[in-house]
């Protein structure tokens, strides 16, 4: 398998803190209702306790992207290690990887009236440095991981409450939130 | 809800009326042993107008439309580049058609003309046909601007066409608005038993007041046509309303699967 970087996201860890939306943020100082990093609570239906899960979620750097292929003008690419990269100098604002993507990864901005979308950092990544979300965890609940290296374990892909779509096969790989340990007195 | 993206709205149900008007006037045509029926050069004049303004509409909706020349480039995968071109071409056949129209028109331009508004509805079904809205990632979309075009064409064509030929428009017009009323009837029920974000999207079409308006649009249209027998100079505009309505809906009622990111699938 080529190389393929992908976030892994430990919702046992995740205790729904924003820190890496915030550190997105910080690092790239986007527009007002520009975001590139979510983080999804898990709805009762699929985590019934208490105790609150979440999902940490920007684009997913997929193998086959959705973005990639209607993109009328070719702005985005994908590099050697996996990343799918939006050369927004080159949109022209048509919406359509919004519409398409599966993962409403793209997002408009206003101020420049082009798409924009996660980076996964790779600028930092070429200097050897982790993402900004991944840097800022505090629960290393986020991880980057490399899909071609990564031992087989306990991740899956397509978790409940995240859209399967085999087509465009997601790089993002999910560690589920455990069953809390109740306490009768 | 989503945006009703009205530039697209334009767009999609004004070429497909182009479309469909190219496609009656060949069936016209072909029945027509004389000169040619009507005003030709008017008619290919209100074909190359309806997707002329749909095209300039189209543009309102790009953040950057001096560069919208660009989205020709990725014609290999993107069906939006292939939507672009098609209707590009569509619209240069249409106002060569109207330069040149005598008797019957050139029929190499009208089948030019018929391939290529052909493509542009098969593109636009294609490229409204996200993985993201499961609801309608299949030819459903297709579908609809399919019969959208036979019912446009079929009612302003009957501008242009002899007393011989309104029957059969009328026929076609009312067996388009009966199959177009029967999908926009049951196919938003047909997704209340599938996927969540499919049901979803049968709850928020049938929600929607204006999923309605073009339900009761489609169905007067019926109504006229069912006393009246031939289409009223007027029926096309109803029709025209009505299906602008659907449009919208389609945009903006049509749920994305990233809405309910953390909940049920």
């Amino acid at each position: 398998m080529k190389k393929q970087y992908a976030f892994l996201v430990d919702s046992e860890r995740c205790i729904g803190c924003f820190t890496c939306a915030m550190a997105c943020r910080n690092y790239y100082q986007q527009e007002k209702g520009v975001v590139w990093r979510h983080v999804y609570p898990l709805s009762e239906e699929i985590y019934p306790h208490r105790e609150r899960a979440f999902f940490s979620l920007a684009c997913n750097h997929c193998e086959n992207p959705t973005c990639l292929n209607v993109c009328p003008v070719e702005a985005y690419t994908k590099r050697e290690d996996g990343v799918v990269v939006h050369h927004q100098e080159k949109c022209i604002g048509c919406g359509n990887c919004i519409r398409s993507c599966p993962y409403g990864a793209p997002v408009y901005n206003p101020v420049e009236k082009r798409a924009e979308k996660c980076s996964f950092c790779h600028e930092r990544l070429d200097a050897g440095l982790l993402p900004a979300c991944v840097q800022s965890c505090p629960t290393e609940a986020l991880k980057l991981v490399d899909l071609a290296t990564l031992e087989p374990g306990n991740h899956v892909q397509f978790p409940p409450g995240f859209p399967k779509n085999d087509k465009v096969n997601p790089s993002t790989r999910f560690i589920l939130p455990k069953v809390p340990t109740m306490v009768r007195r | 809800m989503q945006s009703m993206e009205l530039p697209l709205v334009l767009f999609t149900v004004l070429s497909q009326a182009a479309i469909g008007l190219v496609l009656m006037n060949a069936v016209r045509q072909r029945r027509c042993a004389g000169p040619g029926e009507g005003n030709v050069r008017m008619e290919w004049t209100l074909i190359a107008a309806f997707m002329g303004v749909g095209i300039a509409a189209s543009l309102f909706h790009l953040g950057h439309p001096l560069e919208s020349y660009r989205a020709l480039v990725h014609l290999e995968k993107a069906w939006l580049s292939r939507e672009v071109l098609a209707a590009g071409i569509f619209f240069a056949l249409a106002v060569l058609a109207a330069i040149t129209a005598r008797g019957k028109g050139s029929p190499v331009l009208m089948w030019a003309s018929i391939l290529a508004g052909l493509s542009v509805l098969l593109a636009s079904g294609m490229t409204y046909a996200p993985p993201a809205l499961p609801a309608v990632n299949n030819a459903l979309p297709t579908v609809f601007f399919l019969i959208s075009a036979v019912v446009l064409g079929a009612g302003f064509a009957s501008w242009f066409a002899g007393a011989e030929n309104q029957p059969l428009l009328a026929r076609i017009f009312v067996t388009a608005l009966v199959v177009g009323l029967v999908v926009r009837l049951t196919v938003p029920c047909a997704w209340l038993s599938g996927s969540e974000v499919m049901r979803q999207t049968g709850m928020a079409w049938l929600g929607a007041p204006l999923y309605w308006v073009h339900v009761a649009l489609m169905a007067a249209c019926l109504g006229v046509l069912w006393k009246n027998r031939t289409i009223p100079v007027w029926l096309p505009i109803l029709a025209l309303a009505a299906e602008l309505a659907g449009r919208a809906v389609f945009f903006s009622q049509t749920i994305h699967t990233a809405m309910n990111i953390g909940g049920v699938y």
